[in-house]
């Protein structure tokens, strides 16, 4: 809402108060004000000037050379106008002013003859369409005073942020009743007198279907209208807040509205068929209006329409229709100033996506009240300025007439919700300050008549804000509420989370957050089957792009988006993870199963950022990514006593998008949690990354269900260790991992850990073989081990290993 | 024996004056102490076979030797693995850098939106979480919202059906809670919300975190001291506030909250629009409407609630200046903070 200072003082005198406190105080009431311009702020520096004589330019026939006075010296300047005559006051840019297009004028020579400024037309200098010769002022202004002075044109334009609830301050003379509160200064009316709408002599009928839909309609007749330009300062007033000039007649409805708060609308009487205004819905067959804007509209059951006695003529509060509007020819108008349901009006305006300042108005409530009131103005407006002749009679229809709400306010409550200490008299002087009626009940009880403008009070809580408002919130002490102390529940999965992100970071990863909508495509780039639970999308309705129309149902995609960008931002070693919702929608028309995941990835070097100085430039790979999965897994107490059996790797059971060469589930406690290992290559072209990717996902529910062991305490062990290798030459085809995994099955009563601490390819090997060299860790609870005693068990497990893997020693290797 | 592990020690060591590489090291473990036929260890079990009252003295001796190999062998170790700098130089250069791995980093809003956590879980709020696809139902109706009320033009809502969102904000929460429980009650929840609207000073994702508190004579007073306490720990001095009537369908009276600018303290600059303000929280007494329809008497409880967008106190705190950058999950952003 963008109202003028001058316009607010024709409601309530703001002298003595300036523009910055009136926006302070309006936005400490709850109206923010977003900005306070002055108009034409660039004409700050024009004044005006006397033309004392004009000569003819020696060189050009069509430039006079004039002496002019601006007010302090004479000068000379050249000049091209053609209305250019000795006697006149006309607008002067000095040397070193501006013009508003940004024109610096400077001293200057034309065709040999010395100009000092520029006379300006009001053009250029922004006020109007004017070109046709210099301003022509009133000759007895005097020479030297700025220009909007001269023109009275200085004005100050302020914008209010209005909140929904607040439609009566969508009007100057509603802001102006909230300045008034704070000035002290009486509001002025809107109209003096209201001419009774006695509906005698009337040649025309209004007919409202449902009161529900139209409260209130009341119209006037007005003839002998003659069309033309609204006068100057209406349409300056009207450019100031952002309207485009029209007419006189459309100009004075938009005025007034503006005004009022009151939408009205202006038919060319003779277009109306059946004299005759209906109120209602659509009959079967209307099915379209042409709109005043020249769109055919498409009308339904559900819209509220303006209709003469054969056909829909305009959209009720929202758009009058293009056949009855007011054009250039109109003579008799009616003029209807109307009240609607501001449901039904939302609901159109929403349809037809057609936001108007009526529909604004209409759908926040306007004050039924008004009506007549808005009428009588526009009236008078249009008699002064469109000498137009109203008939004597108007038309009230007012089907939907309420009292007045009446409401008890508690003291007691008023100063228990806010935390303060006022007196009934003090509510009561308040409450009255912009225009209730109270009545004390009793000695903590006042009654309160809340005005038919302020729609939105209801309620006594209503009432409570109100005050609170007009101490003023900062006004209100604070306090610290006394609440029972109790020690807040823990959500596990929170906790759960923070554990995880801690340890990711530890890691050298670092969190990313990825939109939670997603393209479709990133399901066929990871090469999802159709049957997968993942292709059980929640699909939005009015996505903003077909890059962000799903929620997502994994992780990895938005992470592989976020690598290829770094990447191509010259950062090729990355560490990345997130912890998300992935969702499904299990089933249609319901809230979709929300789960909670983490992914990781990393590519490029295994030590980004650290200096290769100390580290060679190694690269991450499968087991930097399978290592994080161990660490993450043992650190969280979620310990199967072996790392390696967290992990199992059947390739029918894989990701798609893994590569098959290189990916594990990781199924701790024989529970698939997520998978780990490189991106599969297809999918990484997908992404546009030309290098290998690694990554681990983990659904979180699940790893939550995962029993985590306990923190126990075993005794730090007495005696020392005994350790012992071997290499032994397996078969290619036997994973190492398997080695470890049958000698911790052997359960050798002194076996403490073992280790894989070389596997060797090559030389002095034979082909088709590889050499694992394996730490094996004695060690009794009870006593130092012996050579002997560790041989025995070493040989044991030893021989057992060369019998399952068809293995033998390596040759030169000790035992 | 004696005289074959003084010779011993003096040869080890010479051996190991002699290594220059990895390989080298190897042999020389190999040679003298490989578990097997290494020259030490045969010593060592040569032991066995001397005089027991020579026994602890040689046993003693053998030891010492054998440790002392053992420590030059791991410290040539080190300096050949440890790369071809600290081999050549024989004193340290201690203008080259440390060696670290780093450390990875949360993401600013995850940090800025743990820590707000923190504080009013410091203040007894427990932290509680709701999905991120909505009915209509608790993002708008339960919160005083009715189909076709002009504030829902205030969220610009992304559907998923007539009756299903994504939240466009965190107070669903309350009515979820509230249904279940009886107050007391002090909650804050932190989440993603989502609106359709995407341009210099928006994103379609965003985080908020919503808190409330509900008990019996719980004024707006309260609601400042509370609000008050919280800015003036988050922003690690005593910024000065400021409350401002608004309007939330689902609070009345409604706040919203002004800190004086932390660009210009307050003088005006273009952060702050000039005001010498920012805005950084909406609040209010929860309205009775809202405590009704979870059953709650609202002339015997009352509460407040706020909600304040984690994007822009990450913004105020960290001076970032473009919401894109959040998403964009670009490391060099990530790694500020």
């Amino acid at each position: 809402m963008k109202f003028t200072l001058s316009w607010l003082n024709q409601f309530v005198s703001t002298q003595g108060v300036t523009s910055t406190q009136i926006s302070d105080r309006l936005t400490m009431l709850g109206l923010e004000v977003d900005s306070v311009e002055e108009l034409f702020a660039d004409l700050a520096f024009i004044t005006t000037a006397r033309v004392t004589e004009v000569s003819k330019h020696p060189d050009a026939d069509k430039l006079s050379v004039c002496t002019v006075d601006n007010g302090e010296e004479t000068v000379q300047i050249v000049c091209g106008a053609p209305n250019v005559h000795a006697g006149m006051v006309t607008a002067l840019a000095k040397p070193g002013v501006k013009l508003p297009d940004g024109t610096k004028i400077k001293k200057s020579k034309m065709r040999g003859v010395a100009s000092h400024g520029m006379l300006c037309s009001s053009r250029e200098l922004g006020i109007d369409g004017d070109h046709s010769g210099i301003m022509e002022l009133d000759a007895a202004l005097t020479a030297g005073i700025p220009l909007i002075d001269a023109l009275s044109m200085r004005d100050t334009v302020i914008e209010v942020d209005l909140t929904p609830n607040r439609p009566d301050c969508a009007s100057v003379r509603g802001i102006a009743r909230e300045v008034a509160s704070f000035v002290g200064g009486p509001l002025q009316p809107l109209v003096a007198d209201i001419t009774p709408l006695t509906g005698q002599n009337v040649d025309y009928e209004v007919v409202i279907d449902d009161a529900e839909l139209c409260p209130r309609y009341t119209a006037r007749k007005l003839k002998n209208v003659k069309i033309g330009p609204a006068p100057e300062w209406m349409q300056q007033r009207l450019s100031a807040v952002g309207m485009r000039p029209i007419n006189n007649i459309v100009d004075i409805t938009n005025y007034v509205m503006l005004e009022s708060g009151q939408p009205l609308h202006a038919f060319d009487f003779e277009t109306l068929r059946g004299k005759k205004i209906v109120v209602r819905g659509p009959k079967t067959g209307e099915t379209e209006l042409v709109t005043l804007d020249a769109n055919k509209r498409t009308l339904d059951e559900d819209m509220l329409l303006i209709c003469d006695a054969e056909r829909p003529v305009a959209l009720a509060g929202v758009m009058g229709g293009l056949d009855t509007e007011i054009t250039e020819q109109s003579t008799t108008i009616l003029l209807e100033s109307a009240c609607f349901n501001p449901v039904s009006i939302r609901r159109t305006a929403r349809k037809l996506g057609i936001p108007s300042e009526a529909s604004y108005r209409f759908e926040r409530g306007v004050d039924p009240n008004l009506a007549d009131k808005a009428l009588e103005r526009a009236v008078n407006l249009m008699v002064e300025y469109a000498a137009a002749e109203p008939e004597s009679g108007g038309l009230d229809i007012y089907p939907g007439q309420k009292e007045l709400i009446t409401l008890q306010l508690r003291l007691e409550r008023v100063n228990r919700l806010l935390g303060i200490d006022l007196s009934l008299n003090q509510v009561a002087a308040y409450l009255e300050s912009i225009e209730f009626a109270t009545k004390e009940l009793d000695a903590q009880t006042l009654e309160v008549q809340v005005p038919s403008f302020r729609i939105d009070i209801e309620r006594e809580i209503d009432l409570v804000e109100e005050v609170a408002r007009l101490v003023g919130y900062n006004e209100i002490p604070t306090s610290q509420p006394f609440i029972r102390m109790d020690y807040p529940k823990r959500d596990a999965m929170r906790t759960l989370r923070q554990e995880t992100a801690a340890l990711m970071t530890a890691q050298g990863f670092f969190e990313a957050i990825n939109y939670s909508f997603v393209s479709e495509a990133h399901l066929d780039l990871c090469q999802i089957s159709e049957g997968d639970e993942r292709r059980q999308l929640t699909r939005l309705l009015n996505p903003l792009t077909e890059e962000q129309a799903v929620m997502r149902s994994m992780l990895l995609p938005g992470l592989l988006e976020n690598v290829c960008r770094n990447i191509n931002f010259q950062q090729p070693d990355i560490r990345l993870f997130e912890i998300g919702k992935v969702f499904t929608q299990k089933q249609e028309g319901e809230l979709p199963e929300e789960r909670m995941y983490l992914c990781a990835v990393l590519s490029g070097l295994r030590y980004p950022q650290a200096e290769s100085l100390h580290f060679s430039e190694q690269k991450g790979d499968f087991f930097d990514i399978k290592g994080l999965a161990v660490n993450l897994l043992q650190t969280l107490r979620i310990d199967e006593g072996a790392p390696g059996s967290m992990f199992t790797y059947a390739p029918e059971t894989l990701q798609p998008y893994c590569d098959p060469q290189q990916a594990l589930v990781l199924s701790p406690q024989k529970t698939v949690i997520g998978t780990l290992g490189a991106v599969h290559p297809k999918t990484l072209k997908g992404f546009d990354i030309k290098q290998p990717v690694y990554f681990l996902e983990i659904d979180l529910d699940q790893l939550l269900k995962i029993k985590r062991a306990p923190k126990q305490f075993h005794p730090l062990p007495k005696y020392p260790t005994v350790k012992r290798d071997i290499s032994l030459v397996v078969p290619d085809g036997v994973p190492a991992g398997d080695l470890l995994q049958a000698i911790r099955k052997q359960s050798q009563k002194y076996l403490e850990s073992a280790e894989i601490f070389d596997v060797y390819r090559g030389k002095s090997i034979e082909a088709g073989h590889k050499s694992v060299a394996l730490g094996l860790t004695y060690r009794s609870a009870t006593a130092t081990l012996d050579d002997k005693t560790v041989d025995k068990a070493h040989q044991k497990i030893v021989k057992k290993l060369m019998a399952d893997f068809n293995a033998r020693y390596r040759e030169g290797s000790e035992v | 024996m004696e005289s074959e592990l003084l010779r011993l020690k003096q040869e080890a060591g010479e051996a190991l004056d002699t290594v220059k590489d990895s390989a080298g090291l190897e042999a020389f473990r190999i040679q003298y102490l490989g578990r097997k036929g290494g020259l030490l260890t045969g010593v060592m079990r040569q032991l066995k076979s001397v005089a027991p009252e020579d026994r602890p003295r040689l046993g003693q001796l053998a030891n010492e030797i054998k440790q002392g190999v053992e420590l030059r062998f791991e410290e040539m170790k080190t300096q050949l693995g440890g790369g071809m700098q600290s081999a050549a130089a024989g004193a340290t250069d201690y203008s080259l850098p440390g060696r670290y791995l780093p450390f990875g980093k949360l993401h600013p809003v995850t940090q800025v939106m743990e820590e707000i956590c923190s504080i009013f879980e410091g203040l007894g709020f427990a932290v509680a979480e709701g999905p991120d696809v909505e009915s209509d139902y608790y993002n708008f109706e339960a919160l005083n919202i009715p189909p076709h009320h002009p504030a829902r033009d205030m969220h610009d809502t992304f559907y998923v059906t007539d009756s299903i969102l994504l939240r466009t904000h965190t107070s669903p929460m309350q009515a979820r809670i509230m249904e279940n429980q009886e107050p007391p009650l002090r909650y804050i929840a932190p989440g993603k919300v989502y609106r359709c609207d995407s341009d210099i000073t928006h994103t379609p994702m965003f985080h908020q975190v919503e808190g409330f508190l509900v008990d019996k004579d719980v004024s707006f007073a309260d609601l400042k001291g509370v609000l008050t306490a919280f800015t003036h720990k988050m922003f690690e001095r005593d910024l000065a506030l400021r409350f401002r009537p608004s309007f939330f369908p689902f609070t009345e009276p409604s706040a919203e909250v002004d800190i004086a600018c932390v660009i210009c303290g307050g003088s005006g600059c273009r952060v702050c629009k000039r005001t010498g303000w920012l805005e950084i929280l909406g609040s209010g007494l929860i309205d009775p409407e809202v405590l009704k329809m979870v059953g709650y008497d609202p002339d015997v409880y009352s509460g407040f609630a706020f909600g304040l967008g984690v994007e822009r106190i990450a913004m105020l705190k960290y001076g970032i200046d473009d919401i894109r950058l959040y998403y964009e999950n670009d490391l060099r952003f990530l790694s500020q903070f």
